[in-house]
């Protein structure tokens, strides 16, 4: 269950300014937290001696989705029997309730199909819905709304904002809302006695509801894409409907409640599952800050700066209880074929709260000094405290009984012992540091930074780390001015740095402790619970903890140019970087055999290198008109060099799927089993066709993309008409598709459509030596039937796929009303515009499956990872601003 | 952690750089001890945790192969969960559970009970227990696996990858590691586990008993590949004069949620579907003997008969309704009462089949005839069927003729105790199956679509990604090393 991340939390328009800080300067302020760099978001907080003003606005957002899963059309519900004397498939024409989509190939008759009720099936043409699952979704739309105060004396101002964010996303009904509403207060005052302070405070509160996805039970996706290619799911909303429905009325009036009418007896309605499927999450968040200084000479500042931030995050999770059987009397006079089988839920309940709570403090002292006129320079030095604590408790009612009573969402209600667990946190960090800024002439710069941190998540004897930086510019068009080439080259610039930044572990990672025993068995959280009949019992945790975890350190070196050419006219930038990361702390998935499943190592030495190029011009350039285009390119290579200790570390995977690092590979391949092939031909079994599975786990490709590139422009007329667009692109680079996964094994995929019958893979060679001599044979007999590679044998290696995309960004349109408009109105601003995210996609052929963007678990070690993730969706709408 | 004052607070986070190295700094620091966890365990509190890992393995992991294998069950025809057991269809990640809570529930606990504990007095008979118990686990994990880890598994951070031994050598530990168990029981120790041992409640004649049975089993394992030791094996174990498993090794199970049977918890999680069918393979052998323990391990339909389905036929029948395994075996999840279905480490039964098979051969003094017909009326009894029932069944069932002639005595031993077996060992009968290829009267499942006969389980996916020292994939069709 995936309920965001709360970077969301802050409100696009109370944001004044957005700074990238890169390399050091991040972290010598920031540590560890900065070491790929920071985003330094600055709110709003009105200006000082200016008049009040109040903005409104508002953006509404409608969503739709962007890519879904190719599919077959050619074969619907069921699977095959047997295999007829002329070689073409049998099939199961029965069985009303399956979900598979390994059936007959379409005809276009019209036949019955699911249940049938009160002697009655329905009918509908055997054939295709290509849309079923694209219109079983709706457009989702989104109003944000936000009020923004400012005002101001001579002496202080402050910035009040209110918004409210209410969305319902692209699952039809409404259940799938999310609630918004935050405030955030900025001010700020200079003070008599050279002293000036500042406060901020926001509040956020979340209320939502998420559709499970993933594989969860209650997963809407995966009861969508198990749907068979005949069924029409996006028209049997309707639940009333005894053919759709749980519980049905039949033709004497007499209500069914225990009888369902849906055509599947194997996954629920997924309308059911929208209808009686909980997550809510109550989200609250309070952030803070005050800042208090003193100057008590024009050169010095001393700022001293407490923030906070504490959320807390409460997630109830139901899962309706329920028994049906079939309303279909099945097959009347013959009890060897009943109508179906009993469909049961034991149904539950979770609580989940996550509170976390952080104090910043810093102090820090500047000096600032123009030594004479050629010479300036600053020296900063600070000290932070920085304390972090989180709680986690999970309880449920039963996990294997689940619910007493049906619709009684309450612990009162389980059905045996109530599960619950808790987790508790606290990490602690002390730094110091200093940054040493130099400038001559404003020609030569350097800027020299030192931090040390001391963590206590780290080895109480080794827990300090220290990590330095120096990096220096040289603006060499300051010597060329005056000169006829500055009408050429009118800026240029030339930097240099090397920057290390050190990163401490997670808490309580040097040991392992044991834990309350369970018996995970991947469909329940515990087979076998402990207490086991009143006897209490403990295991050790399934990751080793390493008592001598060492901090990682980065150091990078970066080299770069920026050229300013015709009057800025056309600019480029260009970087190069070499980073090695060291010493990496990972829990690294380790053989079950040592008795563990994760252990906390230090990996060895990854090195990244890459070049940054942008490219920026200005094409044309008049009174009225201007058209500004712009192009980046990055491209990163990057390798593991050495792994001490380890022959391989595995850093993340799923499903048979592994990401590893392997010393002289890219960091992040993926290694799993393929099909065998021998010299381009896939090795299949000489009895039965099918294609045999390598003997070990094969690389397969890294997540990493070969370069990524943007592509964008301006156009703007007389600063009242603006239209902008940007593309951006990924090319090169795998993931792993867990959706490829499902909808093959079901047979709806679009590869799985096509001849099903017994057939000889093509070039496929069959072993007609033994295992260790081989002798391969082009098989030209063994024939192996489609159903049962994709259903069982199809190995994960086989679900790996081209990542490569093209997106059009945004494309964004806005009219500002001419400020001769607005001189006799009220408004002093006033804007108007359109806009689009996510406008089109394109991917390569051999991706049919997802936006290879829907990175189930975001950034870290598990990129590129796709658990049947849900559908990405394009944005468009049209915003309004005025200020008064 | 002892609470911190407020005032304690401001001075620590006003705590200047240069006096980081003071002591209050040190003590802000050390906050790093895990409060979610305890640092130690008990051997109370680890012993029945293996107990209760060796239950999943068997009553969930082993249990679908191992019953359908042998051919008591197939896969239903009102489902779809097992299709690919009788289709011989394994890939290696359907193994990932077994194998893990072998190493890393049973084994690995097992291995801290006692490494933790080597001169603690207290614990000498829960090292007892956790020697014979890890003879026990490896000799799981060797008979499905083949070569697995052992001299260098459960190290932790010592080794990562461990490379696995040959089975032959594995065997060889289990017999050491038996031998070390029962030099250490002591029925009078005051330091008795009690509760804490869910097998036998701290009864350590018992487990002297265990211990002996399962020597006995392991160097009959042995009968084909390596006759002179097994032999030599089984008159020293005679010769320490042996007591043997007179009533069955088993973990029993509650209706709690979380303390039932392990294949029902399963079957519930999966919606209580009705996976699993009598096999015509069983039910026809059972109605050749007339043998009313058809109709103690499967339900009856109406009509007093046990329907079923020929091995692997379920797609020619679809939506038929067939017996299901009974409660008693813990197979049908409609019935709420297989929650309460026993799992057998060791069953009575089989330690009867077992010395009556190591006579047979000559191996062992003693009636081979009589532990036959004790073996039958131990089965009888846990299928809760009377004296008399097996009386009967003894005195005319064509397959409870104790014939004359080792080769057909030990065919009638290894026929009768696949009987037992039936739907509460299937691992154990299908391994024996493997050793002795008895019952003759197996047949190729009719899903099988060409491929071999399974005669081992496929290493799990987690040790072919995660371990670096990873044999390769040996096919299920490769016979392991005793199965000669």
């Amino acid at each position: 269950m995936n309920f965001g991340n709360r970077g969301n939390d802050i409100n696009p328009d109370d944001v004044a300014s957005v700074t990238v800080l890169a390399g050091p300067a991040a972290t010598a302020l920031y540590g560890s937290r900065a070491s790929n760099g920071a985003l330094i978001i600055t709110t709003k907080s009105g200006n000082i001696s200016k008049k009040a003003e109040i903005t409104f606005s508002t953006t509404n957002t409608f969503s739709s989705v962007l890519k879904l899963p190719d599919f077959q059309n050619q074969y619907g519900q069921g699977f095959y029997t047997g295999v007829n004397s002329d070689g073409t498939l049998s099939y199961d024409t029965q069985d009303w309730g399956d979900n598979w989509s390994w059936g007959a190939p379409f005809t276009g008759k019209v036949e019955p199909w699911g249940q049938q009720i009160d002697g009655v099936q329905q009918q509908k043409p055997y054939s295709a819905t290509p849309n079923n699952i694209k219109h079983f979704f709706s457009t989702g739309f989104v109003t944000n709304n936000n009020i923004g105060i400012t005002s101001g004396n001579d002496k202080s101002s402050y910035y009040l904002g209110l918004n409210s964010e209410n969305s319902n996303g692209i699952y039809p009904t409404s259940v799938d809302d999310y609630n918004k509403y935050s405030v955030r207060f900025n001010g700020k005052a200079n003070l008599s006695n050279n002293f000036y302070t500042s406060v901020n405070f926001n509040y956020v509160r979340i209320q939502s509801n998420n559709v499970a996805g993933g594989q969860a039970g209650g997963s809407v996706l995966q009861s969508l894409y198990q749907t068979p290619r005949d069924i029409p799911i996006d028209k049997m909303g309707n639940l009333n409907n005894k053919y759709n429905g749980y519980g049905y009325t039949d033709a004497g009036g007499v209500y069914h409640p225990d009888k369902f009418g849906f055509y599947n007896e194997f996954y629920p309605s997924p309308w059911l599952l929208l209808r009686d499927y909980k997550n809510y999450d109550d989200v609250d968040r309070v952030t803070g800050g005050i800042n208090l200084g003193y100057k008590p000479v024009p050169w010095l500042d001393v700022l001293e700066r407490v923030t906070t931030d504490f959320s807390s995050d409460r997630r109830r999770l139901l899962t309706p209880k329920f028994s049906y059987t079939p309303a279909d009397p099945g097959v009347i006079g013959d009890p060897a074929y009943p109508a179906g089988i009993e469909v049961v839920s034991n149904g539950g309940y979770e609580e989940d709260t996550y509170t976390t709570g952080e104090i910043n403090h810093d102090l820090m002292v500047t000096a600032k000094k123009n030594l004479n006129d050629d010479f300036s320079g600053s020296l900063m030095v600070g000290n932070n405290v920085r304390l972090n604590n989180s709680t986690v408790t999970v309880t449920s009612t039963n996990q294997s009984a689940g619910l007493i009573t049906p619709g009684w969402y309450n612990f009162g209600n389980s059905n045996g012992p109530i599960y619950a667990t808790n987790y508790h946190s606290t990490q602690r960090r002390v730094s110091v540091y200093g940054d040493l800024n130099l400038a001559y002439r404003n020609m030569v710069y350097l800027d020299a930074t030192a931090r040390n941190d001391w963590s206590s998540t780290l080895p109480v004897d080794a827990n300090s780390f220290f990590y330095p930086s120096v990096s220096g510019s040289f603006i060499f068009s300051e010597l060329l001015k005056g000169s006829t080439i500055e009408k050429i080259l009118n800026y240029g610039k030339l930097r240099a740095s090397w920057a290390q930044v050190g990163n401490d572990a997670g808490p309580y990672q040097l040991t392992t402790g044991y834990s309350q025993a369970s018996i995970a068995d991947g469909y329940t959280n515990g087979n076998t619970i402990f207490p086991f009949s009143g006897v209490p019992g403990l295991m050790i945790n399934s990751t080793l903890g390493d008592a001598r975890i060492k901090p990682e350190i980065t150091t990078s070196r970066e080299i770069g140019t920026e050229l300013g050419f015709l009057d800025n006219r056309l600019s480029v930038i260009a970087n190069y970087y070499s980073n090695r990361s060291k010493n990496q702390i990972v829990a690294s998935s380790v053989a079950p055999s040592s008795g563990y499943l994760f252990s906390i190592v230090n990996a060895g030495v990854i090195q990244n290198q890459g070049v940054e190029l942008t490219l920026r011009g200005t094409p044309i350039k008049t009174a009225d008109f201007s058209l500004e285009l712009f192009a980046t390119y990055t491209r990163n290579k990057n390798k593991v060099l050495s792994l001490p200790n380890h022959a391989q570390i595995q850093v993340g995977g799923f499903n048979g799927m592994a990401i590893v690092a392997q010393e002289g590979k890219p960091y992040g391949e993926f290694y799993a089993v393929s099909n065998q092939t021998e010299n381009g031909h896939t090795v299949v079994g000489a009895s039965d066709g099918e294609p045999l599975p390598t003997a070990n786990a094969v690389y397969l490709g890294s997540y990493n993309p070969k370069y990524q590139g943007s592509f964008g422009g301006t156009l703007n007329f007389k600063n009242t008409w603006m239209l902008s667009f940007l593309f951006d692109t990924k090319q090169g680079g795998v993931y792993y598709s867990n959706t490829k996964s499902g909808i093959d094994f079901n047979g709806t995929s679009a590869e799985t459509g096509g001849n099903r019958n017994p057939q000889i893979w093509a070039n496929s060679v069959i072993n007609t030596g033994t295992a260790s001599q081989p002798v391969y044979q082009t098989n030209t007999t063994a024939k192996f039937i489609p159903q049962d590679y994709y259903a069982n044998f199809e190995p994960a290696g086989m679900d790996v796929v081209d990542a490569s995309y093209v997106k059009l960004r945004s494309l964004q349109l806005e009219y500002q009303l001419p400020a001769r408009l607005l001189n006799n109105s009220p408004f002093g601003h006033a804007s108007v515009g359109l806009f689009g995210n996510n406008l089109f996609l394109w991917t390569p052929k051999s991706n049919k499956y997802v936006d290879p963007e829907m990175n189930s678990s975001g950034s870290g070690n598990e990129q590129g990872f796709d658990f049947t993730a849900q559908p990405s969706v394009r944005n468009y709408g049209f915003n309004i601003k005025v200020t008064f | 952690m002892r609470p911190i004052n407020i005032l304690k607070r401001i001075a620590l986070i006003a705590c200047p750089a240069i006096l980081l190295l003071s002591s209050g700094c040190k003590k802000f620091l050390d906050v790093n001890q895990d409060p979610n966890n305890a640092a130690s365990a008990e051997p109370a509190q680890l012993l029945p945790t293996v107990e209760a890992s060796i239950g999943v393995v068997l009553g969930d992991d082993y249990y679908t192969y191992g019953n359908i294998w042998s051919q008591f069950f197939t896969q239903s025809a009102v489902a779809s969960q097992y299709k690919s057991i009788d289709q011989y269809a394994q890939v290696n990640a359907d193994f990932n559970y077994g194998w893990q809570h072998l190493y890393q529930k049973a084994l690995i606990n097992d291995q801290l009970m006692i490494s933790n504990n080597g001169s603690n007095p207290t614990a000498v008979q829960y090292l007892a227990i956790g020697y014979v118990l890890k003879a026990y686990s490896l000799q799981l994990a060797t008979d499905a696996f083949g070569d697995i880890p052992m001299s260098e598994a459960l190290e932790g951070s010592a080794d990562k990858n461990p490379h696995y031994d040959p089975q032959a050598a594995v065997y060889d530990s289990i017999f050491a590691l038996i031998e070390k168990g029962k030099a250490l029981m002591d029925n009078s120790d005051p330091n008795n586990p009690g509760s804490a041992d869910l097998v036998f409640q701290g009864d350590m004649d018992q487990w002297t008993a265990f211990a002996n049975t399962l020597e006995l089993r392991a160097y009959l394992r042995l009968s084909q590949v390596d006759p002179d030791k097994a032999q030599a094996g089984i008159a020293a174990l005679y010769g320490t004069n042996p007591t043997f498993l007179t009533s069955n090794a088993q973990i029993s199970y509650s209706s709690t949620g979380g303390n039932q049977n392990p294949y029902y918890i399963k079957a519930v999680a999966l919606g209580y579907y009705e996976n699993l069918a009598a096999s015509g393979t069983a039910v026809n052998a059972f109605i050749r003997n007339s043998d009313p323990r058809e109709f103690a391990v499967f339900e009856e339909l109406s009509g007093d008969t046990i329907a079923y389905l020929n091995q692997g036929t379920f797609a020619s029948f679809v939506n038929k309704t067939c017996s299901p395994p009974s409660a008693l075996v813990g197979g049908d999840p409609q019935d709420a009462a297989s929650a309460l279905a026993p799992v057998f480490l060791i069953s009575a039964s089989e330690s009867y089949f077992l010395q009556a098979e190591a006579v047979a051969r000559g191996w062992a003094s003693g009636s081979a005839s009589s532990l036959f017909t004790s073996g039958i009326d131990a089965s009888f009894a846990a299928d809760g069927l009377s004296g008399t029932d097996a009386a009967t069944y003894i005195a005319s069932a064509p397959d409870a003729v104790f014939p004359s002639g080792t080769a057909d005595q030990i065919k009638a031993i290894i026929t009768q105790k696949y009987y037992a077996m039936c739907g509460s060992q299937g691992f154990e009968a299908w391994t024996e199956w493997r050793r002795t290829g008895y019952p003759t009267f197996l047949v190729t499942s009719a899903a099988a679509g060409g491929r071999p006969v399974p005669l081992r389980f496929l290493y799990p996916q987690t040790e072919l990604t995660g371990n670096t020292n990873y044999p390769g994939t040996v096919t299920a069709a490769t016979p392991v090393w005793w199965d000669k």
